[in-house]
């Protein structure tokens, strides 16, 4: 298992590093850009999937917002409810953590090609040995400079900078693409997703080699500015993070008494509001199909 | 929910397992030996001393004349605590350096991360006390004097040449030292960190750095006589032998520079990384590569005598021991060959991966293996004498 995972992640990872860094002139921290431009590069196709079904989810908003009037009371309804919604318009609300989850195996792999490479440690020296190719950008390359901007990539930053950088741009990138809660049940959970993983991450810079911080920080701005080109802004960075409670009744205000409605009005609201509901998916589910150049 | 909840905490799992890997370096002391005793740094931070007989004897530890000692962790300045551990955490140390050893007193070199200390341990008692302070009346002493200072962590052995001891460190310069622990002179910066022992010979002292250069510093002053730049890395001590110094590199290289100016005499081409020191004796010189072969070379021309093809890489020195040569690969395997030939006389599975240097008296071979035991193997029968294992004891 170890081998499959060295030969299939660990050392295509360490060897382009190394040989990156050969072509780029022997600078380490380069490479590591150049290598996470390329990851992200590769799952263009699928963050541009993710970001469009953000926008669709979006569209969704007022149908949300009547669920959540309709079954509010009945929250295993309510979730039923969504998924349904979801699924008409072919939305995958879990969509946004699929990049972040297929960029750990580089992560994980990260990790020890920067500490092999940078020879932190003898006995990481001895691993690289093991796991080098035999190409003429490899063989010859040892040692690299680990020196990049203020970064000794091997160490962790001993400012707090780069631990600034991974959360804050982990949290503008998660705060683009997450909806504001619906229900206010359901804000302290989405309060907390968006804030935990920004929070975490910048605390795991502090004991991580600088190296991949920057991989984190580089990968995230990418996020951003995809996110920012594929649904035309700053999505819900700018959004209300809640959507706010009906305000409450002034004291003494008399409550306005309901309309009364025939029942032919009633009949044609209903199929008015059936042709709008329809309408919203169909638009949401346009919104997901149109590609980033379709527009 | 509970989907998004899952890959969160996959996610967070993941990193947390990555972090909690824990420190990578361990350590591989080789052996200093005086008096039936064998003294050497532990994977696991601490110098032990041991008697050759109480061992063979099975007596229970310690016994006369052995001892421990744990080396202080350096304490780390403005550490940050948060729910996952301390930022930076205390680095454990341990000792990679053989140690030096003179009439009384062991010389230990200690790595940890970043930071380092040579220490001076009366071999007979050690003074030093629970808070890691040294009995400076008995002539124990650490370098720096001061306890919360460090240079940086050591890998090659200290080595001491009329009452000076050098010694290289990461932070990329080398030392000397007298017997009270002083500078004899500023400190020779290299440039590039240095994982190397020092040699020394005719009043210089020759030292080799991870960026790829041999410097030659008087022993007098510290002052630069020359200095050569290599293609790649020097992770392989320098050896002395007559008017030549022998080193492998990185480049795949084994070379041969003139004592007096650095000049080429010759270069040998293997087939991997020359990592392990090489050993020359009798107008030969025998170097173990990483790509798994041990080779002979006429010191004088570079011309290949014979090679023994071992199953894996050699990072241990190759050592004589009686009339054999004895080479021990990285994944445990002993062989010992007849010197003129590279026949193999027999081989001999340890069963561990060994990296540390191996020490040699008459027909015994002491061998530091990665599962923190000691092992005496006899080459002549090919049996293994005694072993000592460390982990256990408190």
């Amino acid at each position: 298992m170890a081998e499959l995972w060295n030969t299939i992640i660990l050392e295509p990872v360490l060897n382009s590093l190394i040989a990156l860094t050969t072509m780029l002139g022997g600078s380490f921290g380069l490479s590591i850009i150049v290598l996470t431009v390329v990851v992200r590069l590769a799952l263009f196709p699928l963050t541009v999937r993710q970001t469009q079904s953000t926008k669709a989810m979006q569209t969704l908003q007022p149908r949300i917002q009547e669920l959540q009037k309709k079954y509010g009371k009945n929250q295993q309804k309510l979730q039923q409810e969504m998924m349904k919604l979801y699924k008409e318009a072919g939305i995958n609300p879990l969509g946004c953590l699929w990049p972040m989850l297929i960029q750990l195996p580089i992560w994980i792999a990260l990790y020890p090609s920067i500490m092999q490479a940078l020879a932190a440690t003898p006995e990481n020296l001895l691993d690289l040995s093991q796991h080098l190719y035999s190409w003429a950008a490899v063989g010859n390359a040892v040692p690299l400079n680990e020196q990049f901007l203020w970064l000794r990539l091997s160490r962790p930053d001993p400012n707090l900078i780069l631990a600034i950088l991974v959360g804050g741009t982990m949290w503008v990138q998660q705060k683009m693409i997450t909806p504001p809660p619906t229900d206010p049940r359901q804000q302290s959970m989405t309060s907390m997703t968006t804030m935990m993983m920004p929070l975490m991450f910048g605390f795991f810079t502090l004991s991580f080699p600088s190296g991949l911080a920057l991989y984190w920080v580089i990968s995230n701005v990418i996020g951003i500015v995809i996110q920012y080109f594929v649904s035309g802004g700053w999505g819900y960075l700018r959004a209300p993070s809640a959507a706010k409670p009906a305000p409450a009744q002034a004291p003494g205000q008399k409550p306005v008494p309901a309309q009364k409605i025939s029942p032919i009005e009633k009949q044609s609201k209903i199929a008015q509001k059936a042709t709008e509901e329809s309408k919203t998916i169909k638009k949401a589910s346009d919104e997901k199909r149109r590609g980033l150049f379709g527009r | 929910m509970r989907k998004l909840s899952l890959i969160l905490f996959v996610i967070v799992l993941s990193m947390l397992g990555l972090s909690c890997t824990g420190p990578t370096w361990q350590g591989w002391s080789g052996f200093a030996s005086y008096e039936g005793n064998l003294y050497f740094g532990t994977m696991d931070g601490r110098v032990l001393a041991i008697n050759m007989s109480a061992r063979s004897q099975g007596l229970s530890f310690p016994s006369e004349e052995e001892w421990l000692l744990t080396v202080k962790r350096p304490a780390p300045a403005g550490g940050m605590c948060g729910p996952m551990g301390c930022v930076p955490a205390a680095q454990p140390a341990t000792i990679y350096a053989t140690p030096a050893i003179t009439d009384n007193i062991v010389y230990i070199a200690t790595y940890a991360g970043d930071s380092g200390k040579v220490m001076a341990i009366n071999r007979l008692t050690p003074g030093y006390d629970a808070e890691g302070i040294p009995a400076w009346n008995e002539g124990e002493w650490f370098y720096p004097r001061s306890e919360n200072k460090y240079i940086g962590s050591v890998v090659g052995g200290p080595i001491v040449v009329e009452d000076t001891l050098y010694v290289g460190s990461s932070d990329g310069k080398l030392y000397a030292l007298d017997e009270k622990g002083d500078e004899r002179w500023a400190p020779f910066d290299t440039g590039g960190k240095i994982w190397t022992s020092p040699a020394v010979g005719d009043g210089v002292v020759y030292v080799s750095n991870y960026g790829g250069k041999l410097f030659a510093v008087s022993s007098t002053d510290g002052s630069l006589i020359w200095e050569i730049e290599l293609p790649a890395s020097i992770a392989s001590s320098p050896v002395i032998s007559g008017d030549i110094i022998y080193f492998g590199t990185f480049d795949r290289n084994l070379y041969a520079i003139a004592v007096t100016d650095g000049s080429e005499r010759w270069k040998f081409e293997g087939g991997n990384w020359f990592w392990a020191t090489p050993m020359v004796k009798d107008g030969v010189v025998y170097a173990g590569c990483f790509d798994h072969q041990v080779y002979a070379l006429n010191a004088i021309t570079g011309e290949k005598l014979w090679h023994f093809v071992a199953d894996a890489p050699i990072v241990a020195p190759p050592m004589l021991s009686g009339d054999f040569l004895v080479a021990t690969s990285e994944s445990g395997e002993m062989y010992i060959l007849e010197p003129d030939t590279g026949n193999l006389v027999r081989s001999i599975s340890i069963g561990y991966q060994v990296m540390a240097p191996l020490y040699a008296e008459e027909n015994m071979v002491y061998v530091h293996a990665r599962n923190r035991c000691v092992y005496a193997v006899d080459v002549q029968s090919g049996d293994n004498v005694w072993e000592f294992c460390y982990s256990d004891i408190e």
